[in-house]
């Protein structure tokens, strides 16, 4: 059962406090921020222990949300409820920072009041919600449409901007009065998470794919919403790898106001969207990649001079060529007595350093056309180089974005809105996979 | 703050109102300007002026001054507004106790409120008020509102009873409500239900012993309806509620399972997990050839593995769950070790725990891709997680033996990076890996030598020690390396010189023509210039052994020693089934019992796996009772400190002990090996040396000649003479309701509770052992260490039959006084060891001193009196016996019933001087006297002695006796 709940900005001030059982005094927050920011890096952040008291915390939009208990409850539930609260204030509030809490506390209380009661959560959906809220939101921001140019995705925080032109990341869903902005916009993405690790000599070694369909909904009222992924889609580890083109994940599990009775035979799902974000879909796909891994690397590692390593680096991106990877960054721990670096890249745009704190050198390419290969050679100075410590070269890793790309290769296939909406609608399909961890070993 | 409306204002906002403002500094008078505008006609000036007051009440401000303004904004058909007057109302009511009854019209009257969405916050709202005179006002609307139409009002009435219960329990009981919450559980709206079920969970809590959730079959049946259509939180509330549930039979067990089964694929991981508890709790009673005993394991390992691709906080919490299925249950995710490989972004808090996880599933399918994955992880940046992979490359080798080889020679190719913290943590490894397979790898040595100088932690220093100590005979310089640790003895920590002291033994021992200047050097350094304790023991013993009988010192320094145990780590079976019952809590998080970090009376019990079906009932069928050994728990783990339970443990353990019937001849072989254990324990303090073995060799002492006595006519007689004592004597020996002596956290599942009584000149220690573990538990042993007096079992301990889980048996073992003595500190201690089928246990407990005063223990008068003033009155000791209402006559005759005699009595000035004497069992006369005044509750007493130390335990029997 929770005890209590506040909300703290990152400098420590209270923005929210609810006491629900009584049973705890008000003194917790300052223990509770006192001991986080106690905690050192190798400590597990989530659960912490004052006396009888138990802190629960996440962090979202730069502020502690914090549950705390005098039971033994599940930290699942509370974690996953502190999510969804920051969640349902992005929803309402519109964007996500102490600016909004602030102005908006008398509608966060409200919420808070509805959705737990002397500790018991009662429940997290917008759809429910809207029947007892009767504060309005205030948006933080006024709507302006210089703002367009720099919205991301909003499922995914990204720089790249230009997929879709949409204030989705910060207008307030529930806002009835002040027009602005109240297109009737419907946002589904496909996100995916890559992680793979490639061993020394090329092969891959493990690859997994997490992934998940988002829906972002503008639509003040809609009955039905059907979404058609790939007919040939296979669910489960199947024998059936057959000939072509099929699309396989492992698992999948489904938000619960998904219907599936359409899922099975002609793999579409059914949702009555709530005004808001959720996750409708999410899949992994573990060991096997349906296609080739997005990047091969190519090093080798010398010495070179008595106290000098030569790293030199040859990176293939094998998507097809019309696809194009962003923000790629490459990882390559060093020798811990690394002192200075030099390098050799082949563009201009492209930057690398020499991380001393992490013992590390950082090579970022902000463009990465699919086919292309990039090469670029490291002369880092290491006093006392022994050959063993030609062994702490490696393993690298990556971090990169690719859009209009799933690894999966789920598509979808058609979006239906029914009834037909009145006034226009607009749908907006985005695909996006991230790296979550991929790993060359040397 | 102000930065906020300032920012408004300059984007032009400055006509809209924002919440924000409410945020600015409060200055003098604001308070009164509060109160101004809260009293004002208009509804938005009002609601402003609410907000400002919330706003100020959350940065800490104290505003409860405005209260009654406040309260008058109560009254108003503005929900909105409503509700910021409540917000207010219950942070200061508490503090404004008086005021607060000032508002209780309105509620009620809002109770009554055609708007539903009024009922239910006047309902919510007051019962947060804590304040006692509420709570009557409180009654008459909840009631109502427990019956109102809209199932919104009925489940915010439902969370109110357990407010209420939390303020006034005798209230809520008294005024039938949880009556109507039990009737709740049959609601037609799941929202209902949940609230209800989770209020009487918590309500439950409180009273352990009532059966407030009375889960029957078809409560069940209900709830597992409702949890298809509820909403996630309230399906956590179900499923956890359905864990405390004991299905009837494996049939039952099944059904629910089938139908908890779809929440596994539920997006919500709370509710996943608490799915997996249910399972996993279920699962325990299916028995295991069923087939969807199997389809069961398949389907809890795909949302496991999903639960690791949440964001850090949540992996980490799914790590230490998935860390405990995989000790009950390591088939579930057997096939899923690839999950469990770190990434190169993971938090070093997670990273640890896959480590962990990734040895507990390493078998010989699989040890090839874990050592390679092990290899890589050795050479990465962070230290701590370096280590633990080396160590775990050691963990492999022990555990999967077709693997040492390989691991090996890992160690040795991550010895050569010269790493100094890799080089350690390998060396500490390798010496594990030479006790488990001795005269393999011996090889290796030489390589290891070479790095003797980057040794710098006591641990990897002991262990390289350890290695040169015991295998002497093949490095050529031994007595080099060994003589040039010994020159910082004194800076070496105490593990070290321990170590040391030892090794330099052996090496003499093994090579004793080069190497007598050595040992002596050492003897003397741990003997002479050393203020540690256990060095010093430890070196005088080596001594004498030495200097006595260096055949004797040979056997027991260079000793074979017991196997290692591969498995480290495990937690304790009793507390691992626990938490199997905890999952996805916090307990489950820490890895301990809830009642370690939850305060009071909540979440106290124990929770317990239910035992399979047909365990029990089918104990003769030979195929239970192998699955039963099975499922006998794993050896524990060589905690430094607790070696010699462990050595014991491994020797003892009779491999095939599966015989329901316990034989005499084999109960006696165990005897003989626990005689050996205890007495080594006794020889002085040399615990946690690897010499330590040597113990068990040591010939078998007094046990074997106390068994002798037939067994089965000491018990008999016994009951004799307990029936003989009860009917002969009107005021016979008192006996102590039995205490608990061993809790079952501490024994394994064993709990013995008992009481000491002296029946008919016979002494007897009753026992009551219980089996609070899983499995079966067979060969029963005893032991006393010496004692104060000398006491010591006269047969052995009679449990003939197997305990099987959960029962309970009374034993009644016969002591006799002519064991080995010595004193003890109190007198009264008695330090007791009891074995069993899974190891051996210690605990300690104090016996009365009555029991040791014999039948013939009335002393002549005349020889009374002499031997009075014989005994020097230094030796006299006085004390008060307070609260006695007993006449001097009522008092002598209750004492002589524990054989506390009375010879004289004599009456002056209306005090009563009663002089006694008792004689103990090793013949020392107790001298007494006694004065009773009459009308006087308080005695006063002086004990004589020769041996003064007995009269304080004399007195408390005294006390003891005449209180009862």
């Amino acid at each position: 059962m929770i005890s209590q709940i506040f909300i703290l900005s990152s400098k420590g001030d209270h923005l929210i406090y609810k006491d629900f059982r009584g049973e705890a005094s008000k003194d917790s927050i300052n223990v509770f921020y006192e001991m986080v920011t106690a905690l050192s890096g190798d400590q597990p952040p989530v659960v912490m222990t004052h006396k009888d008291h138990h802190f629960i915390h996440v962090r979202q939009g730069g502020l502690y949300w914090v549950a705390s208990t005098k039971t033994n409850p599940s930290p699942f539930t509370i974690i996953e409820f502190l999510n969804r609260l920051a969640a349902l204030t992005k929803d309402y509030c519109g964007s996500l920072s102490e600016k909004s809490v602030r102005m908006n506390f008398a509608l966060i209380y409200e919420l808070l009041d509805e959705m737990v009661d002397f500790g018991y959560i009662q429940t997290t959906s917008t759809d429910i919600l809207k029947n007892f809220i009767q504060t309005e939101a205030v948006s933080s921001k006024p709507f302006s449409l210089f703002d367009l140019s720099n919205v991301g995705l909003f499922g995914a925080e990204t720089q790249q901007s230009k997929v879709a032109p949409s204030v989705a990341a910060s207008r307030p869903i529930m806002s009835s009065r002040g027009e602005q902005g109240g297109k009737n916009e419907i946002f589904v993405d496909v996100i995916e998470r890559l992680s793979v690790v490639i061993g020394s000599n090329g092969v891959l070694m493990k690859a997994d794919i997490q992934g998940e369909i988002r829906i972002k909904c503008f639509l003040p009222t809609c009955s039905e919403m059907r979404i058609g992924l790939n007919e040939e889609l296979n669910i489960g580890k199947s024998q059936l790898k057959g000939y072509s083109s099929a699309v396989r994940v492992d698992e999948c599990r489904f938000h619960q106001a998904v219907k599936l009775d359409e899922f099975d035979n002609f793999r579409i799902l059914k949702v009555c969207p709530s005004q808001g974000e959720q996750t409708v879909m999410q899949y992994q796909l573990c060991d096997e990649l349906p296609c080739a891994p997005p990047f091969q690397l190519f090093p080798s590692v010398e010495k070179d001079y008595v106290n000098r390593v030569l790293i030199f680096l040859k990176l293939r991106c094998d998507l097809p060529p019309k696809s194009t990877a962003l923000n790629v960054s490459i990882t390559v721990p060093v020798p811990k007595g690394s002192v200075s670096m030099s390098q050799e890249l082949s563009s201009p745009d492209q930057t690398a350093e020499l991380q001393p704190k992490s013992k590390a050198l950082l090579w970022e390419i902000p463009r990465f056309p699919g086919g292309a290969q990039l090469s670029a050679l490291f002369k880092v100075d290491v006093p006392g180089l022994s050959s063993a410590s030609l062994l702490e070269v490696g393993p690298v890793s990556m971090s990169f974005e690719l859009p209009k790309q799933t690894c999966t290769g789920l598509q979808i296939r058609f979006l239906r809105l029914s009834p037909t909406q009145t006034g226009l609608s607009q749908r907006w399909v985005r695909y996006v996979t991230h790296s979550d961890s991929y790993t060359i070993r040397i | 703050m102000e930065w906020a409306s300032q920012l408004c204002e300059n984007r032009g906002l400055g006509s809209k109102m924002t919440d924000s403002k409410y945020f600015t500094t409060t200055k003098k008078g604001e308070i009164f300007e509060l109160k101004a505008e809260l009293n004002s006609d208009k509804k938005e000036k009002k609601k402003e002026a609410v907000k400002k007051v919330i706003a100020s009440m959350t940065v800490g401000k104290d505003v409860s001054a405005l209260f009654p303004d406040v309260v008058n904004c109560m009254q108003t058909d503005n929900l909105e507004l409503k509700k910021l007057v409540y917000l207010y109302l219950m942070n200061y009511a508490k503090s404004q106790p008086d005021m607060a009854i000032m508002a209780v019209n309105t509620f009620v009257k809002d109770c009554e409120d055609p708007n539903p969405l009024i009922r239910a916050l006047a309902v919510r709202t007051m019962g947060c008020i804590r304040v006692d005179k509420i709570t009557e006002y409180l009654c008459e609307p909840l009631r109502k509102c427990l019956k109102d139409e809209d199932p919104y009002v009925r489940k915010t009435a439902a969370v109110c009873v357990a407010k209420l219960h939390d303020i006034n329990a005798q209230l809520v009981e008294d005024q039938g409500f949880l009556d109507t919450l039990k009737d709740l559980i049959s609601d037609s709206n799941p929202m209902v239900v949940a609230n209800a079920v989770a209020a009487l969970s918590e309500i439950a809590e409180s009273h352990p012993n009532s059966n407030l959730l009375d889960l029957n079959p078809q409560t069940i049946n209900k709830l597992l309806t409702a949890l298809n259509e509820c909403t996630e939180w309230g399906q956590i509330f179900i499923l956890d509620c359905l864990a405390n549930y004991t299905p009837r039979d494996d049939r039952e067990s099944q059904s629910i399972c089938e139908r908890v089964t779809p929440r596994l694929s539920h997006a919500n991981s709370a509710v996943v997990l608490s799915a997996v508890k249910v399972l996993m709790k279920f699962m325990e009673m299916l028995p295991k050839d069923l087939d969807y005993y199997g389809t069961l394991l398949k389907k809890l390992a795909p949302p496991l593995v999903t639960l690791l691709s949440a964001e850090p906080e949540l992996q980490y919490v799914a790590l230490r769950n998935i860390n405990l299925i995989v000790q009950k249950r390591p088939e579930i995710l057997k096939h899923e070790m690839k999950v469990f490989f770190v990434k190169y972004n993971d938090p070093i808090y997670v990273k640890l725990e896959k480590l962990d996880i990734m040895i507990r599933l390493a078998s010989q399918a699989n040890i090839a891709q874990v050592l390679a994955e092990l290899k890589e992880y050795a050479t990465e940046v962070d230290v701590d997680f370096v280590r633990k992979a080396v160590r775990a490359i050691g963990r492999c080798a022990i555990k999967v033996e077709q693997s040492a080889e390989r691991c090996v020679s890992t160690l040795l190719d991550l010895i050569q990076t010269k790493v100094n913290y890799v080089v350690q943590e390998a060396i500490v490894v390798i010496k594990d890996i030479f006790r488990k397979y001795p005269n393999k790898y011996e090889s290796v040595i030489a390589t290891l030598c070479e790095n003797l100088d980057s040794l710098d932690e006591p641990e990897a220093r002991a262990a390289m020690i350890w290695i040169v100590g015991e295998y002497a005979e093949r490095i050529d310089n031994a007595d080099e390396l060994l003589e040039s640790f010994l020159e910082g003895f004194h800076d070496e920590s105490t593990q070290v010189q321990l170590q040391l002291l030892t090794a330099i033994v052996k090496l003499f021992l093994k090579k004793p023509t080069e190497t007598q200047e050595l040992v002596q050097q050492v003897l003397s350094l741990a003997t002479q210039d050393s203020d540690n304790p256990d060095l010093r023991d430890r070196g005088y013993i080596y001594w004498r052994l030495l200097s006595t009988d260096p055949v004797a010192a040979k056997e027991v320094v260079l000793a074979e020693k017991p196997l290692i145990s591969e498995e480290t780590d495990l937690i304790e079976p009793t507390l691992l089934e626990e938490l199997i019952c905890h999952i996805g809590t916090l307990a489950s998080v820490y890895h301990k019992p809830p009642s370690a970090f939850v305060e009071g009376s909540r979440g106290v019990q124990h929770r317990r796996i239910p035992p399979r079906a047909g365990s029990v009932e089918s104990a003769e069928s030979p195929d239970v009772g192998q699955s039963g050994s099975s499922e006998a728990p794993p050896a524990v783990i060589p905690s430094q400190g607790d070696l010699l339970g462990d050595l014991l443990n491994l020797d003892l353990a009779p491999p095939t002990s599966t015989v329901p019937s316990v034989q005499p001849s084999m109960q006696m072989g165990a005897m003989d090996l626990l005689g050996g254990g205890l007495d080594s324990l006794l020889g002085g303090d040399i615990g946690g040396s690897p010499s330590m073995g040597a113990g068990l060799g040591a010939a078998p002492t007094v046990m074997p000649a106390a068994l002798g006595g037939a067994p089965a006519v000491g018990g008999g007689l016994g009951d004799l003479f307990d029936l003989g004592g009860g009917v002969g004597m009107p005021t016979g020996f008192y006996v102590v309701p039995k205490t608990m002596w061993l809790p079952a956290m501490k024994a394994k599942g064993l709990e013995i509770s008992g009481t000491f009584a002296r029946r008919g000149g016979i002494i007897q220690m009753d026992m009551s052992l219980t089996n609070k573990a899983m499995s079966v538990m067979t060969d029963f042993a005893i032991q006393f260490n010496r004692n104060s007096f000398g006491m010591a079992p006269a047969g052995p301990l009679q449990v003939l039959t197997p305990l099987s889980p959960n029962q309970t048996i009374d034993v009644s073992l016969p002591l006799s006084t002519n064991g080995p003595v010595m004193k003890m500190e109190p007198l009264n201690n008695l330090q007791v060891a009891v074995k069993n089928n899974i190891d051996v246990f210690y605990f300690s407990c104090q016996f009365p001193l009555s029991l040791l005063f014999v039948e013939d223990g009335k002393m002549e008068r005349q020889v009374f009196l002499a031997t009075w003033k014989d005994i020097p009155n230094d030796n006299e000791a006085q004390f008060q016996i307070k609260d006695v209402h007993l006449n001097s006559d009522a008092a002598s005759n209750k004492l002589q019933g524990s054989n506390i005699f009375t010879i004289a009595k004599r009456t002056v000035e209306g005090q009563d001087m009663l002089y006694q004497s008792i004689k103990l069992t090793n013949s020392i006369w107790v001298l007494a006297e006694m004065r009773v005044q009459t009308g006087n509750p308080n005695y006063t007493l002086s004990i004589k002695c020769r041996a003064p130390e007995v009269c304080q335990f004399v007195y408390q029997c005294y006390e003891m006796v005449l209180k009862n």
